[in-house]
């Protein structure tokens, strides 16, 4: 079996976690454990935690692409964010995004090999349904626009807009040790090519994670994503859908500074007008997530 | 009625206001008293009442800085040693929140709001 950067960071992911199954925590331990900001928990869903007053992080979050229908194809793009949490309601997010591709022999993509600034992005983070020990729910929603130099699956200068917009939820199942997390994505898009060409286009879709505490700085879990895009903002013109499931880790080294790993593999697919399994045109085969984070 | 008395007239108005807004905030804040020492919250169980805000007023009367800090209370603050920190959090609904020093997690309590 040929290795690719997914099955790479999910062995990762299934080794650290085997560690730390071989002395699993007790129930009473937990009890003793400190609360825990659950946004960063379930990989590529997003937690409702919006962090605590005054606090500030600066992250590097990558995400990898990897795998087309043919050829060779990678790409990863990376924010560097300066977040903040000026009230007890609201966060703020904003920074610069880099981006990688390397492409190679994939159908309808111009071959590249590049490494290139692609753009910058805000979020705004609003805590609507707060978690309290007699309420286990939690909701936030988000609004992240997006503009970008770089198309974001071929590397061609372009000039593109997003604009995504999310609940994230979370549910505490057992006192600081189970959690189940949810999020609603709509996500819609406009670019405008060098060719004067103009795309509008939309991702719809929901996640379910969950994620087990095995110690009071690691957690372990799965989620699975499904979504589906649109070639309107209106969610008319349906092109394909897509199920992707996989491991998740979170990992605090210090009480500032921690991890995310994720891996998501596509396991179900589809693409109107193709009847090949997966939808390869509009996602991967493969993405990966590390996170690093350091609170300041 | 001269500009000058006009302006008179603004300023008081505008002092009377202030004072009006501070009396306020202070009577539907519930203010709770923290002592922190030898590493630990004295006392490290505290009541407020629920849907008012809440002041904590922690004194550190240790030799070195400690830092107040709650997930579920969403606030955090360095006190220093020898001195008093002031943080104010929301109006908040029954429960129990749970504080922490993040300098030293054995220093723990919890407020709980009824």
């Amino acid at each position: 079996m040929r290795a690719t950067p997914g099955r790479t960071c999910g062995l990762v992911i299934c080794t650290f976690a085997a560690l730390h199954c071989s002395r699993p925590a007790r129930a009473d331990e937990a009890e003793s454990w400190l609360e825990i900001e659950t946004k960063y928990i379930f990989g590529f869903t997003t937690g409702s935690g919006i962090g605590i007053e005054g606090e500030k992080e600066f992250t590097v979050d990558s995400i990898g692409r990897f795998g087309k229908r043919d050829g060779r194809y990678a790409a990863t793009e990376t924010k560097y964010e300066y977040e903040f949490t000026p009230s007890q309601f609201v966060q703020i997010e904003f920074g610069a995004l880099g981006s990688t591709h390397n492409i190679r022999g994939v159908t309808d993509l111009d071959d590249r090999n590049q490494v290139a600034f692609a753009g910058g992005f805000a979020e705004f983070r609003y805590l609507a349904i707060e978690r309290t020990s007699n309420n286990p729910l939690s909701v936030t929603l988000a609004f992240e626009p997006n503009a970008r130099l770089i198309d974001e699956t071929g590397g061609a200068h372009v000039h593109n807009y997003e604009f995504e917009t999310s609940i994230n939820a979370d549910l505490e199942l057992l006192r600081n040790r189970l959690y189940a997390g949810f999020n609603l994505l709509y996500e819609p898009e406009y670019t405008h090519t060098l060719a004067d060409e103009t795309i509008r286009e939309s991702t719809l879709g929901g996640s379910a994670a969950l994620s087990v505490r095995l110690t009071p700085g690691v957690l372990i879990g799965a989620e699975a994503w499904y979504l589906r895009h649109y070639d309107d903002f209106g969610l008319s013109a349906f092109t394909g859908d897509a199920l992707l499931v996989g491991p998740t880790l979170y990992v605090q080294f210090t009480p500032k500074s921690f991890m995310v790993a994720a891996w998501n593999t596509q396991v179900w697919g589809r693409e109107v007008g193709n009847p090949q399994p997966l939808n390869l045109a509009e996602f991967q085969r493969n993405r990966v997530r590390l996170k690093f984070a350091w609170e300041f | 009625m001269t500009v000058k008395k006009r302006k008179l007239i603004l300023a008081a108005a505008c002092a009377v206001a202030c004072c009006a807004c501070a009396t306020e905030i202070g009577s539907i804040a519930t203010e709770v008293q923290l002592t922190y020492t030898g590493g630990q919250f004295q006392p490290n169980e505290v009541r407020a009442p629920a849907d008012k805000p809440v002041v904590f007023r922690i004194k550190n009367l240790d030799g070195k800085a400690m830092e107040f800090e709650s997930k579920s209370l969403r606030v955090e603050k360095v006190v220093a040693a020898k001195s008093e920190g002031v943080v104010n959090v929301r109006a908040l609904k029954p429960g129990r929140y749970e504080f922490f020093d993040d300098f030293n997690d054995k220093a723990r309590g919890a407020l709980v709001v009824q």
